[in-house]
């Protein structure tokens, strides 16, 4: 299996520097050479199961852990390969027909995936435990027949990350509204909150890169909260809804104060920043982020705990609802060995694996527990969890998960990054086209109404 | 002659057996590479181009529709121009500035040989690396380290990435910058074959700096020329790693070119068959661009 991982990693790099017009398709079929049977020997022992997650090598340290766990109560083996690049190694994979066993990736990706026939379709009474996980996470798992093709793993809902310390020291409230985030950001910017008489602090932090589709996730808390819904469910179909006057003044909205406004309520280059490369919050030069808690580790290590606040995200004309996504746990079509799968499912989401998942000297790859019987908070000894488990059980709304959503999401941010890049478009005009547009991929999947 | 006319079938056949198979043997590992990792991924990009690709529902043909697709896309028009911009931008650029580093940095001094290896540096770093350290130079603001220089003469802060005016230029900027040094080596390659003695003769007849240039080191670098321009013709369209890691293709789309364009095709919107398309036709047009420059590149040797 290493080596095939190896051989892919080869194609990729090779890709970039090397196979001049063929990258896209040398990267993808590429691996057909490396073969599929190089690990084959584990492949066919049907007491090994291989799993795949998206993860970096810090979070995959904790994925080992439950694997582990699980390989001790059970017997069953498990070849896990944590991939970063994980949606073009699948598509690899996919172009020789040897899939992973298991795979836990987005919940926003299902629909993508069942519409290649990626995924094995599942009935959720033959996981032992399935009772345990609410009907609201269940649902998110529904394809565009009915059927589940996934079993939610973890969950998790956008909050508002403040710094407390900058806060406190201008004598601001917590941020309840649209008006008072866009006043702290603005304070941020231009009182010097980390007094060291420069001008050099940023109001909020924003990932407003097209590419992967950023500023569709990162806006789309902003969207929900302005009323807005990118497609609607219209019958067995649905519709685009980027054309409606809800739409239009909440996308005038960001525009006007957000990115076209006034200097440093957003840090410079947020059009280009991807996640990866937005890192203000945590070097201490910028006051807010909008973002899952995911980064609650990463922020602690590098600010230290006390320094910011974990928050509801403020509310906007419509409420504060905000993105809740997270990871499902998927079984590889044609794969033999549904009973192994099963009782991997079942271990993931009972309350040891929820709890082995959340915990750890590593970062946690559970957020928040899709196993009812389980508190964030108190499995982590740490309140502001709490936060997060409320935001994603009482406001939160994930993209739909029934279309092949990628598409939609790429076409959203390629469409609001280039209303917000230039200050003078004409909002009207540009939603039209993006909801124009996301009618025409909803009629490529047949889903138009 | 009679003898080795009676007698050509099976010598001749022995020679060509021995003579020729040998150096297809030492061929054969780089040839069966070559094979199974570029020739047969290409051919399957090809094939797939014409299909909607859903590998596990089947994959449905499509003929033409995918290129129809791609070509109709406003999107990827405006791809082609940036592409062309870039490439032609960097390529030309990339030359420029490798010659008159070339011309710089010719000789043979020590200290000439420690420029030239820190002038190369570029060429052997990655150029994702290289695409981080230019986003931090190119900074917004005056902590970018290219603004606070502009910043000591009371210029700036320029939005270098921001500003989709901007994006595409700086972005040839950091190409330049990375494909001067290994042209440098091939026009210095050509520059060491130079006769000294011309140069001398010119200096006796007093001619300008200027002529020599026109008059003797062109000419004589021609070879050398021929090969950097053979190399961009290659080069200059498919450049991705770049534009990716700088600006993933944005702000509004102003940086995206052909392969970013390709990729978000495959792998953001799971559009196997129109990344396949669009890849192919690069292929194509830069089949056409390296045969158009070796063409030129003969006809001028011969002439």
């Amino acid at each position: 299996m290493r080596d095939r991982r190896r051989c892919i990693d080869v194609r990729l790099r090779r890709g970039h520097r090397l196979a001049a017009a063929l990258a896209v398709s040398g990267l993808l079929f590429g691996t057909a050479a490396c073969g599929s049977g190089s690990g084959s020997a584990r492949a066919g022992d049907p007491n090994t199961l291989e799993v795949w997650t998206r993860s970096d090598p810090e979070s995959a340290q904790t994925y080992q852990r439950v694997f582990t766990a699980f390989t001790k109560k059970t017997g069953i083996k498990i070849d896990y390969q944590p991939v970063m690049n994980f949606d073009q190694q699948l598509q690899s994979r996919a172009s020789t027909k040897d899939l992973p066993d298991v795979m836990i990736n987005d919940t926003a990706l299902m629909g993508s995936y069942q519409a290649q026939g990626l995924l094995k379709p599942i009935d959720p009474a033959s996981i032992a435990g399935h009772g345990e996980i609410t009907a609201k996470s269940w649902s998110s798992t529904v394809g565009r027949d009915g059927r589940h093709y996934g079993i939610p793993y973890s969950r998790q809902a956008m909050t508002l990350f403040v710094r407390k310390d900058w806060r406190e020291k201008l004598g601001l409230p917590q941020p309840k509204t649209w008006q008072d985030t866009l006043a702290l950001a603005k304070a941020f910017a231009t009182r010097d909150p980390d007094g060291d008489g420069k001008k050099d602090t940023y109001g909020m932090v924003v990932p407003g890169s097209a590419q992967n589709g950023y500023i569709a996730w990162w806006g789309a808390s902003w969207l929900w909260q302005g009323g807005v819904r990118i497609i609607e469910k219209d019958g067995t179909g649905y519709r685009p809804a980027m054309g409606s006057e809800a739409a239009l003044r909440t996308v005038t909205w960001m525009k006007d104060n957000l990115f076209c406004g006034d200097n440093g309520v957003i840090q410079p280059s947020a059009l280009t920043s991807v996640t990866a490369n937005t890192t203000n919050f945590q070097d201490g030069n910028a006051g807010m982020y909008l973002t899952g808690p995911y980064n609650i580790s990463t922020f602690d290590k590098a600010l230290g705990k006390d320094t910011y606040e974990v928050l509801p995200a403020p509310a906007g004309p419509a409420g504060n609802d905000v993105l809740a996504d997270g990871e499902n746990i998927y079984f590889g079509a044609r794969t033999g060995k549904a009973q192994q799968e099963q009782t991997l499912a079942a271990f993931l989401i009972s309350p040891e694996g929820q709890t082995l998942a959340m915990t750890g000297d590593h970062q946690p790859v559970v957020r928040i527990p899709v196993n009812s019987t389980l508190d964030a908070a108190k499995v982590r000894g740490d309140a502001r969890w709490s936060v997060v488990q409320k935001a994603y059980e009482d406001d939160s709304l994930q993209f739909p998960n029934a279309p092949d959503w990628a598409p939609m999401k790429q076409d959203t941010a390629d469409s609001l990054n280039a209303l917000f890049t230039y200050c003078g478009s004409d909002v009207k005009a540009g939603l039209k086209e993006l909801n124009d547009t996301l009618a025409g991929d909803l009629k490529d999947q047949d889903l138009l109404k | 002659m009679t003898a080795t006319v009676t007698t050509p079938g099976p010598r001749r056949a022995r020679v060509i057996s021995k003579k020729a198979v040998l150096p297809w043997l030492f061929l054969a590992p780089g040839l069966l590479l070559a094979l199974v990792f570029k020739f047969l991924p290409m051919g399957k990009g090809v094939w797939l181009s014409f299909f909607d690709v859903r590998p596990f529902l089947g994959d449905r043909w499509v003929g033409f529709d995918n290129y129809t697709r791609v070509l109709t896309d406003h999107r990827f028009q405006d791809v082609v121009g940036h592409t062309l911009v870039l490439g032609i931008g960097m390529s030309l650029g990339g030359i420029a500035a490798g010659f008159l580093l070339a011309l710089l940095l010719e000789g043979q001094a020590r200290s000439l040989k420690i420029i030239r290896t820190a002038v190369f540096l570029p060429v052997v770093t990655a150029t994702a690396v290289v695409g981080e350290m230019w986003r931090l130079m190119y900074y917004p603001t005056s902590d970018g380290l290219i603004n606070s220089g502009l910043g000591l003469f009371g210029l700036g802060p320029v939005p270098y990435l921001d500003n989709p005016d901007t994006a595409l230029w700086a972005t040839t900027a950091m190409g330049i910058w990375m494909l001067a040094p290994y042209n440098m080596v091939i026009i210095l390659a050509g520059l060491a074959g130079v006769d000294r003695s011309l140069y001398e003769a010119a200096a006796m007849d007093g001619v300008s700096l200027w002529q020599r240039l026109r008059h003797i080191t062109l000419p004589a670098i021609r070879p050398a020329l021929g090969i950097v321009l053979t190399l961009a013709a290659i080069r200059g369209l498919r450049v991705f790693t770049e534009v990716y890691v700088l600006t993933g293709g944005g702000p509004a789309g102003s940086t995206d070119v052909w392969m970013t364009r390709a990729y978000t095709l495959g792998f953001s919107r799971n559009d196997i068959g129109g990344a396949s398309a669009a890849s192919v036709l690069l292929l194509c047009v830069t089949l056409l661009l390296t045969v158009t420059v070796n063409y030129f590149r003969k006809r001028g040797d011969v002439r």
